[in-house]
Formats: C-alpha cells, sequence, structure tokens
C-alpha cells in the first residue's frame, strides 16, 4: 500500500506531458493523413490534390532555388523552435507546482496556490490588514510572504513570521519551504 | 494516477523534436550557407533520378501509378493508426470496479461473486464532500493504478481554507468507508484551486 501512494505521489507531482502529446499526434497524423491521400492518387493514377509527390520531392531536392532565403531561413528558425520546445519537454523533469502532504493512508497533494491563499490568509489575521496587502508567493523549498502595511500602522514583522510558520508546522509539507517576510517600506491608505 | 503512458510520450516527443530541429537547422543552413545549398543539390539531385527512375520502372500498368506509392501509402497508414492510438491512450485508465471475490468451496461454500462498483466509494466520498460550505468543488473518480484500483479525490477550496485540516476530514471519511467496505483501496486526495476558486469569494466565517 505505501509503495503504491509513493508511486502515486510520484506520478501526481510530475507533468504527464498529455497535452503537447496530443498535440503532436493531431499535427503529425493529418500530415500524414494528406500524405496518405496523395500517395494512393498517385498510385491509382489520378490527378493531384495539390501536389504531386514526385513534384515535392523535387522541388524539395532543388531547394535554396525556387524560394526565397528569408521565407526559408525564417520556416528552418521556426521549425527548429518547435523542435526545442518538444525536446524540454521530452527531458526537463516537468514538476507540477504541488506539495504532498505526509498520510499513512492517503495519498496527499495540494497545489501551491492552495498553499498560497491559506498563509495569506494566516498572514492578513496576523498583521491585522485586508487581503489586497498580502501577496504570498509559494515555490518548492520557499514562501516569500509580501506586506503592504496600513500607513501610520507599525507591523511586526517577528509576529507574521511566526503565525505563517505556525501554519506551515501545521501543514506538514513535503518538502518544508522556509519563510521570508517582507514588509514594504511604503504603507497604504484608505483601506 | 491515470493510465497516461508518460513514458512513451516523452519518448516520442523527443524523437519529434530532434527530427524537427534538425530539419530546421538544416533548411536555416540552406537559407544562410551558399556551400551547404551546392552540397544539397549535388546530392539530392541524382537521388531524385534514381527515384523517378524506380518509379518509372514499377508501373503497375502502363499510364498507371507505381506500387512504390502503396508501400509508401501503408507506412503512412500505420504511423496514422499509431498516432490515432497513442491519443486514444492518454487519460485512460478509468476502472468501474472496486472490489470483487469469488465464493470458494473453502470459504462459505456459496457459489457466486461479490463485485463492489467505484460508483459506492465515489458517490459516499462525494455526497459527504458536497455538503461542506468551504469546497467549491468535488470530483471522485476511480483508476486501475497498476491493475488494482485506487480512488483520486479532486477537491477545489475556497481561498483561504487550510489544506491540512480539509485533508484531516478527508481522511477521516475514507477511515469510515474502509470500515463500513472492510476493504482498503488505495485513496488519492489533491487539493488544488480552479478559476472559480480564484473569482468567488474568500472564506471569512467558519
Amino acid at each position: 500500500m505505501s509503495e503504491l501512494i509513493g508511486r502515486i505521489l510520484k506520478r501526481e507531482r510530475h507533468s504527464s506531458r498529455a497535452p503537447l502529446s496530443v498535440a503532436a499526434a493531431m499535427v503529425i497524423g493529418l500530415l500524414a493523413v494528406y500524405g496518405l491521400l496523395e500517395a494512393v492518387l498517385r498510385a491509382v493514377g489520378q490527378r493531384p490534390w495539390l501536389i504531386d509527390p514526385l513534384t515535392a520531392a523535387r522541388r524539395l531536392a532543388r531547394l535554396p532555388e525556387g524560394i526565397s532565403p528569408v521565407l526559408l531561413g525564417a520556416i528552418g528558425v521556426l521549425l527548429a523552435l518547435l523542435g526545442l520546445v518538444c525536446l524540454g519537454h521530452a527531458f526537463l523533469p516537468g514538476r507540477r507546482a504541488r506539495h504532498t502532504i505526509a498520510d499513512p493512508r492517503l495519498a496527499i497533494v495540494v497545489d501551491d496556490e492552495v498553499i498560497a491563499s491559506a498563509l495569506a490568509r494566516r498572514a492578513r489575521l496576523a498583521a491585522g490588514v485586508t487581503r489586497e496587502q498580502v501577496i504570498v508567493v509559494v515555490s518548492t523549498k520557499a514562501v516569500q510572504v509580501n506586506v503592504r502595511p496600513t500607513s501610520g500602522i507599525p507591523l511586526d514583522e517577528s509576529h507574521i513570521r511566526a503565525a505563517v510558520e505556525d501554519e506551515l508546522e501545521q501543514m506538514a509539507l513535503e518538502p518544508a519551504p522556509d519563510v521570508t517576510v517582507n514588509l514594504s517600506g511604503s504603507g497604504v491608505i484608505g483601506v | 494516477m491515470n493510465g497516461t503512458p508518460r513514458a512513451v510520450n516523452r519518448v516520442v516527443l523527443a524523437i519529434a523534436g530532434l527530427v524537427l530541429l534538425a530539419l530546421g537547422a538544416a533548411l536555416a543552413a540552406l537559407a544562410v550557407v551558399p556551400a551547404a545549398g551546392r552540397l544539397w543539390q549535388d546530392w539530392a539531385g541524382p537521388q531524385m533520378g534514381r527515384l523517378s527512375g524506380l518509379a518509372a520502372r514499377t508501373r503497375l500498368a502502363p499510364g498507371g501509378g507505381s506500387w512504390i506509392w502503396l508501400v509508401v501509402a501503408a507506412c503512412l497508414l500505420v504511423l496514422v493508426i499509431f498516432m490515432v492510438s497513442w491519443v486514444a491512450n492518454q487519460g485512460k485508465g478509468r476502472t468501474n470496479v472496486l472490489f470483487q471475490r469469488q465464493g470458494t468451496a473453502a470459504d462459505d461454500g456459496a457459489a457466486g461473486k461479490v463485485v463492489l462498483s467505484t460508483a459506492v466509494a465515489e458517490q459516499s466520498l462525494k455526497a459527504a464532500l458536497l455538503e461542506r460550505g468551504d469546497l467549491l468543488g468535488v470530483s471522485v473518480t476511480s483508476y486501475a493504478f497498476r491493475g488494482q484500483p485506487a480512488v483520486r479525490v479532486r477537491v477545489l477550496p475556497r481561498q483561504g481554507v487550510a489544506p491540512h485540516e480539509v485533508a484531516a476530514d478527508i481522511a477521516s471519511l475514507v477511515d469510515a468507508l474502509d470500515a463500513l467496505l472492510g476493504v482498503q483501496v488505495p485513496v488519492l486526495v489533491s487539493l488544488g484551486s480552479g478559476t472559480r476558486a480564484r473569482f468567488t469569494k474568500a472564506e471569512r466565517v467558519r
């Protein structure tokens, strides 16, 4: 059971690469269907729909002629960029913005956005400011709490940090992030 | 935890990426370097001649096409079939059997089989979670993960809801479900936020 849960968590923390795979499969499939059509038309001796495969191959063989070099270069660069995107998807780890919570029975994953909004609420209550004055950024190993105080009311940074750290400790996230609290130098008025 | 073939995705994307990169670099080189253009024409010209010679020699009937086009068509057909099956395999793996057990003579002598549908777990968890005001969306689905049924609970809490508290509540629900069913299936709890959670008001009173 725990081994299975470990595997589930590992899968949930990484992207499956399904959207790009579906897009790539659609494009390759459509191109192949078109090629199929032209090849069959040629095989049964009908006129080609757009271009005859042999003519296309002949044009390719003569390549830098017959097309403006700027257009050819642009197509080349575009294809190379698409290739780089595909390679990046294939080889980068593709970690998703998620943390896990250790539990003996369940596999629990939490999107970083949910963690951020929970921490923002706690920081807001500790600082006594409105929602708009707190911005929390959660990444894998760091939590950054940015608070803009209300003008004329000083805030205690260590108090906010203690509150956020207490909340994080209760969450028991894996990997556990470190907290930094930034108090903005200028306050806001009219809240 | 669905059955998306992740390794296949990465391998095919790597191949496609390498091919596109090589093709793009070659085209850019043809456009920019004149020597590359000459080299390509010198190599491709004779190849072209050989190809058209082959196409002319392998005509099926006078005036008709050559069978090499049928070979090309067959290869492309295989490619199309592979692409369709690749797309069809993304996100598959749903199951509707949570637990099944064959009655044996050693047990109680009764013939037959007991099958628990995944709807039992899905609907009871969903009904229990939908009552809560701090969750905006709940979806419970079941997948066969490595041949074993597993339940996935996706909840979208309101802004500001502490995730560990929701998780602890779901854990107690799952414990109750375990006691009710008498079997333990792996359960994944995924807490996320969607557009709906982003644009509805935050939870202010509990």
